[in-house]
């Protein structure tokens, strides 16, 4: 099973009938000239992809913005229109008083998978005090949070907020809780891949060619920048296929990570085999 | 003179695909009531094209072929970057390229109210960046 981790749906059909709505999360996103696109489309190119599922993600600055960019209550109204292809993750803003409460009515009312938090554009560093509580709820909760990190094309998004080692905090301090740093950090792949082969519950995805084609950016990272070695016998169970749609398109991101010439072992996992075990559908029976 | 407009919106379902839009043309010819002129059809895009050609799979396989043996897939292009005003990766050059060649529109006579070609001419859209959302114009000047 092919997993996409890491998707934003904020041009997909059911949630963008509002014109007003749908200006405002694009300004959001800075996805200023894109369109919305119809669900059968969405299905199409995940079909087309080879993609069997789409992680979802909500994204919530309301504190700031006065409403989300992309609601919680969106996020499972996609998810209800074919939701065999698609796992919902809800947001919250850490900044206001009912943060808890709601990411609560996520998980239990809208069946929710787990949280998107975006620090560097709620410019909150990853030891603010207002986020220990919606930690404690994930890890009671046993749900993964996929945290934005390293560089970020959003306005107003310094990326020092998501810079890896600014978490290894909450590795520590919540050894249960799994939490991906998603865009493989960069440009900090170093401190990251040491966060991913010391903290077992540390993931990351590939949700990350902000220049050149996929197959260039993804040799560069995994051959030049790693070591053929490090992803395909060190950080093996931690690397997580991610598109970042609709900024890179699924199939060249797919395409670009088959073409790395990875075992076939190490490529089902990134494919797929890791996102299970991340989103708790699987468990390992091994540790290393 | 007379100038009428007709604006088609077509899912292309393949990152390449010759979509047949023939029947499309004639209707407005027919819709247009415009007995003599020409029929413009202008696609809105960059990386698609307007085709006439034959409507054989051979041939429409040939020059599937022959577009990606000029302007293959993998190629170091320039046009590889992250477009700030699209908020998304551009990675689309061979689609761009694959437009410059093939070109945007295409032009028949319009005799006694009907779209004149040829007998083996057929209409095509062309997608090579699908898949997308897409629209053309079909525009019919005349008398």
């Amino acid at each position: 099973m092919v997993i996409d981790m890491h998707v934003h749906p904020v041009l997909f059909g059911p949630i963008c009938t509002d014109s007003k709505r749908l200006e405002f999360r694009k300004q959001a996103f800075g996805l200023y000239k894109s369109s919305p696109i119809p669900m059968e489309q969405v299905i199409a190119v995940m079909d087309h992809a080879g993609v069997d599922k789409a992680v979802i993600l909500a994204e919530d600055y309301s504190a700031v913005m006065g409403e989300p960019a992309v609601s919680n209550e969106e996020i499972r109204l996609i998810m209800d229109t074919v939701p065999e292809r698609f796992i919902g993750f809800a947001s919250v803003d850490p900044r206001n008083d009912n943060a808890v409460s709601e990411l609560e009515r996520a998980f239990r009312t809208l069946n929710l998978c787990g949280l998107k938090l975006n620090l560097s554009h709620l410019q909150m560093s990853p030891d603010d005090k207002r986020l220990e509580p919606l930690f404690k709820l994930c890890e009671k909760e046993n749900k993964p949070v996929m945290f934005h990190s390293g560089f970020s094309w959003e306005p107003d998004s310094p990326s020092k907020y998501g810079r890896p080692i600014l978490y290894e905090d909450i590795a520590v301090q919540y050894p249960t809780l799994h939490f991906c740093l998603a865009h493989l950090g960069w440009p900090w792949v170093d401190e990251l891949s040491m966060l991913l082969l010391k903290y077992p519950n540390v993931y990351t995805d590939t949700a990350t060619v902000f220049m050149d084609s996929p197959k260039n950016y993804y040799e560069q990272i995994f051959m030049k920048n790693m070591a053929p070695g490090w992803l395909q016998n060190n950080l093996m169970d931690k690397v997580m296929y991610g598109s970042n749609l609709p900024r890179f398109r699924q199939v060249r991101t797919k395409d670009g990570l088959m073409k790395l010439g990875l075992r076939q072992d190490v490529l089902e996992k990134l494919l797929g085999g890791n996102a299970k075990v991340f989103l708790g559908m699987e468990v390992r029976d091994y540790a290393y | 003179m007379l100038i009428k407009s007709y604006t088609q919106e077509i899912a292309s379902r393949q990152e390449f695909e010759m979509i047949k839009i023939t029947d499309k043309v004639r209707e407005a010819v027919a819709d247009s009531g415009i007995k003599n002129g020409v029929v413009f059809v202008i696609s809105m895009h960059t990386t698609t094209a307007i085709m006439i050609n034959e409507n054989l799979p051979c041939v429409e396989k040939d020059i599937e072929m022959t577009l990606e043996r000029l302007i293959p897939t993998d190629y170091p292009y320039v046009h590889t970057h992250m477009l700030p005003s699209y908020g998304t990766c551009s990675g689309n050059a061979p689609g761009h390229l694959k437009s410059m060649l093939c070109g945007n529109h295409c032009v028949l006579p319009v005799t006694d109210g009907k779209m004149a070609g040829g007998k083996a001419q057929d209409i095509y859209f062309v997608e090579f960046d699908g898949l997308k959302i897409r629209k053309y114009t079909i525009q019919i000047m005349g008398e």
